[in-house]
């Protein structure tokens, strides 16, 4: 069943498209990779699918719901939740801070704002001390976030989009900058998140993750799509490996 | 005893200062903003209440919800018209500018609804009584009881509750909470509207220690409440509280050393002192260390 399917999508800045007729859908539950060089319009995919910018052409549609025009706010209430390229975190909130304020309450339970804004439930902190668990900063939630290692932070951060409950989860290049142990830890975090019913959507450069997590991968060049397909095919593919190192 | 008298009188009276000072912080340190229409919509909302009163005769207690009321209102107002048009990053000055214009805009209105110009004000519990020779309004005592309760209130939001989280999470980033499913535009919709009725309580209780209220009061709460702020530390709450203390007891001890005519000169004078050796105010090395706090600074 899919989750999201994209149909068509365009994203003009001025004179420049930089994503050019975009199609593609992604199945409950599975790990979908998109990758292409720099400049290809990844970011951008995303950005116009969290409802940071409005797509030019094209409809976005979530379990088959169109979701074209929603803010970035209501995006995250629909059930979709992201990282950020460079890592962007409250810094002057402590590590379990910058989880709470992530954090959604369920759909079906109809608390009133008051009780949202003024108490604070169980049920808030079973899954903060969760999150803590699964990222591995349980020693240091009382630690101001801008105090925390770079490794630190990228791992809060995938935390805190987990916070919201997502049903669907954007990873902007969750590898950057990372070494190969850490590389490694990240996979098996998106394994289980993947285990949890959560749809990954991941934009990455380290290919060594891409291939290894991704179901299947659609690769971009100037806005469009070149490739898809399961990860043998695409590296096989030839329109993609002139993309990335010419012909 | 004298000087023990003019102290307590000052401690008493600044903690009115201090109130009006921690609105003031609420958004300056928080929402990094300064409404200069602060005071102007207290005196609105003082206004607005003694004119209801007039016709549907709702008494003190009326007077007093009425005031709570119109006083979130007018602050939801205001932020609609002038902050949230500004709300990026380097909107600071620009809403500043139209908060002015917001003020005068405010201040016509009462005076529309003030056509005497003055009015008196119901005042509570008007009696007093002495400790050892140390004379005490119960009103101004009261007073004081409020503004150390309500400071409680006020940083048992900001720092205990989801709200308050979520509070300092917009001022930090506001485009980043809005990408994490924070509605941004209701937190700071909430926050003046908080910061209106946290002023509205002081203005009350001001008002019925003084029995009238003047055409001057909003412009002298705007500046009594930015002098506290400055001195404290510019957006550091403990420091709102500082200085507002410390601004009553430099009044009362002027006014009754040197006479009642040296008051503003000796306040400004030590204002300008603190403000040249210790630039953030009192408390205010923190918030200095705060770059983007620093850069914003008015």
């Amino acid at each position: 069943m899919s989750i999201l399917k994209v149909d068509n999508l365009c994203k003009n800045f001025g004179g420049v498209r930089a994503v050019d007729g975009l199609n593609f859908e992604i199945n409950q539950g599975e790990i979908f990779g998109l990758i292409g060089p720099n400049g290809s319009g990844k970011s951008t995919t995303i950005n116009v699918i969290c409802g940071l910018y409005q797509p030019s052409e094209g409809s976005i549609f979530l379990e088959g719901k169109k979701i074209n025009g929603l803010k970035p706010n209501q995006c995250v209430d629909v059930g979709i939740s992201r990282t950020f390229q460079n890592i962007r975190l409250f810094g002057d909130l402590t590590v379990w801070q910058n989880l709470w304020v992530a954090w959604r309450d369920d759909k079906n339970n109809q608390s009133s704002w008051f009780s949202n804004w003024f108490g604070r439930s169980e049920t808030q902190e079973k899954l903060i001390s969760e999150l803590l668990n699964f990222s591995g900063l349980e020693s240091r939630a009382n630690d101001l976030a801008s105090n925390l290692s770079f490794g630190e932070q990228r791992r809060l951060e995938l935390a805190r989009a987990v916070a919201s409950k997502p049903k669907l989860i954007f990873l902007d290049e969750p590898a950057a900058g990372m070494n190969k142990e850490e590389v490694k830890e990240l996979r098996e975090r998106i394994f289980r998140l993947r285990d949890l019913g959560i749809t990954i959507f991941l934009v990455e450069h380290v290919m060594d993750l891409v291939m290894n997590v991704s179901n299947r991968i659609t690769v971009l060049n100037f806005g469009k799509a070149i490739a898809e397909g399961d990860p043998e095919s695409v590296q096989k593919d030839k329109s993609v490996q002139e993309a990335y190192f010419g012909q | 005893m004298e000087f023990l008298q003019t102290c307590l009188d000052g401690l008493l009276f600044g903690s009115a200062y201090s109130l009006l000072a921690l609105s003031f912080s609420l958004l300056f340190g928080v929402m990094k903003r300064v409404n200069l229409a602060f005071g102007s919509s207290l005196l609105l909302s003082a206004v607005f209440a003694l004119w209801v009163d007039s016709i549907l005769s709702v008494g003190i207690i009326g007077i007093f919800l009425v005031m709570l009321g119109s006083s979130a209102i007018i602050n939801i107002y205001v932020e609609k018209i002038c902050f949230y048009p500004h709300r990026g990053n380097y909107g600071a000055i620009v809403s500043m500018i139209s908060s002015f214009a917001i003020w005068m805009q405010l201040d016509d209105l009462s005076s529309f609804l003030l056509p005497d110009r003055t009015a008196s004000f119901p005042s509570f519990l008007p009696d007093s009584f002495f400790i050892i020779d140390l004379f005490i309004r119960i009103d101004q005592l009261f007073l004081f009881f409020i503004a150390v309760l309500m400071t409680g209130v006020f940083f048992y939001v900001l720092y205990k509750t989801n709200y308050g989280l979520l509070l300092r999470g917009v001022s930090f980033d506001g485009e980043l909470a809005r990408k994490l499913g924070v509605n941004s535009s209701r937190i700071s919709s909430f926050a003046f509207a908080f910061s209106g009725v946290f002023g509205a309580i002081a203005a009350f209780l001001i008002l019925s220690t003084e029995s009238q209220v003047t055409p001057f009061f909003g412009f002298w709460c705007t500046l009594k409440g930015l002098v506290a702020m400055m001195l404290g530390g510019i957006g550091s709450l403990p420091g709102a509280i500082i200085g507002g203390l410390f601004l009553g007891l430099i009044e009362s001890n002027v006014i009754n050393y040197l006479g009642a005519e040296y008051r503003d000169i000796c306040t400004y004078l030590i204002l300008l002192f603190i403000l040249v050796v210790k630039p953030g105010g009192i408390m205010g090395s923190a918030i200095l260390r705060d770059e983007r706090a620093a850069s914003e600074r008015i």
